[in-house]
């Protein structure tokens, strides 16, 4: 049986930066919902079984909190500039130019309805497979795919309209 | 918890979760010594000694520790226990007088565990006088399969309990029944002859 504080020490990171992206960069929302996540999990360890993917249920778990947050409006999310793109290995013009459109793209993927951000965010920022990204979206395979590849078509368009 | 922290936003979450975490979860403190059957890993919780392994790597012990419990190995910590087992591998006949906990375990196996602690050293008992002594006459495969789940082998003395013929049938310890064999012998418990108690 996996133990709880090793899935801080490995997952912590990826779920702060996926909430970030959910919640338009804001690290203050992030945070909150980082929390929100882990008591979440916590309270429903036991029900972890034995040999299932802690990762993806993690997810489903931050996923859940970040749709509630945002269905019920709580909180507005305003766009805030993210300051931890990776730069490594680009010179200081390249970096620029790279944390530019990336934060284009993510600025784009922030406007998204929230269930093909969260599917986007997954499968190319977390890189979650499909039977993954279906028990995180509690949907299935096919429906998960029609959330990335809607999110797709749409940022595509946005982007080349800019 | 600041909304502008830039770069430290995540280091702030995840010092933010980990002290969240100190404070909810139980500690539970290890350690680890030497003995003749290699390094011994021991863990104690608030309520005593919950877990004993060798044989095995940090990594193995550590999976081995309750899932919600935040570790931390203290150099310091589990003094008695490892006085009493280093007494026990210098050769004293040793009743080890520690507390353990053993809560994670059922009220069943929990009263064979303690019927097991009270086999003398040299002495051998069998599955079916031990289900007898825990007033079950009839649950022998219970029992061993109480025994193979003890959590602090060695202390609890699981390795005391043979077959009715006094075969040596199983142990839950690292490399099974040559471990349990090794600590028989090194007890002086009379080897192949049927146990009687």
């Amino acid at each position: 049986m996996v133990r709880f504080e090793t899935l801080i020490e490995l997952h912590h990171d990826e779920l702060y930066f996926y909430l970030r992206r959910m919640t338009h960069g804001s690290t203050s929302d992030a945070a909150d919902l980082m929390q929100e996540t882990w008591l979440r999990a916590w309270q429903a360890f036991d029900r972890l079984r034995p040999g299932s993917n802690p990762r993806a249920w993690l997810y489903r778990i931050a996923t859940n909190c970040a749709l509630n947050a945002l269905r019920n409006g709580q909180r507005e999310f305003p766009w805030q500039e993210e300051r931890e793109l990776p730069d490594e290995g680009r010179l200081p013009h390249e970096q620029l130019e790279h944390r530019e459109n990336l934060e284009m793209v993510l600025k784009e993927i922030g406007l998204l309805p929230p269930r093909q951000r969260a599917a986007v965010l997954l499968r190319y920022g977390h890189e979650l497979r499909y039977p993954e990204l279906a028990s995180v979206l509690r949907c299935s395979e096919e429906s998960a795919r029609a959330n990335v590849s809607l999110g797709v078509r749409r940022l595509r368009r946005e982007l080349e309209e800019k | 918890m600041n909304g502008n922290a830039g770069a430290t936003g995540v280091a702030q979450s995840r010092e933010r979760v980990r002290d969240w975490f100190a404070r909810t979860a139980p500690l539970i403190e290890w350690s680890e010594m030497d003995s003749p059957l290699g390094v011994l890993y021991l863990a104690q919780s608030g309520a005593g000694l919950c877990r004993l392994t060798f044989g095995g790597t940090e990594d193995d012990f550590r999976a081995l520790l309750p899932s919600r419990a935040k570790s931390r190995r203290n150099p310091d910590a589990l003094g008695d226990a490892r006085k009493q087992l280093d007494a026990y591998f210098g050769g004293s006949q040793v009743r080890f007088r520690l507390p353990v906990d053993l809560g994670e375990m059922t009220c069943f196996q929990q009263r064979v565990l303690r019927r097991a602690s009270a086999i003398p050293a040299g002495e051998l008992r069998s599955y079916g006088e031990l289900a007898r002594d825990v007033g079950s006459p009839r649950a022998s495969r219970a029992v061993g399969q109480a025994l193979g789940r003890n959590p602090v082998p060695i202390v609890v003395p699981c390795h005391r309990v043979v077959g009715s013929d006094g075969k040596l049938t199983g142990y839950s310890g690292a490399r099974g029944i040559e471990s349990k064999r090794w600590l028989l012998r090194f007890e002086g418990a009379p080897l192949g002859e049927a146990p009687h108690g």
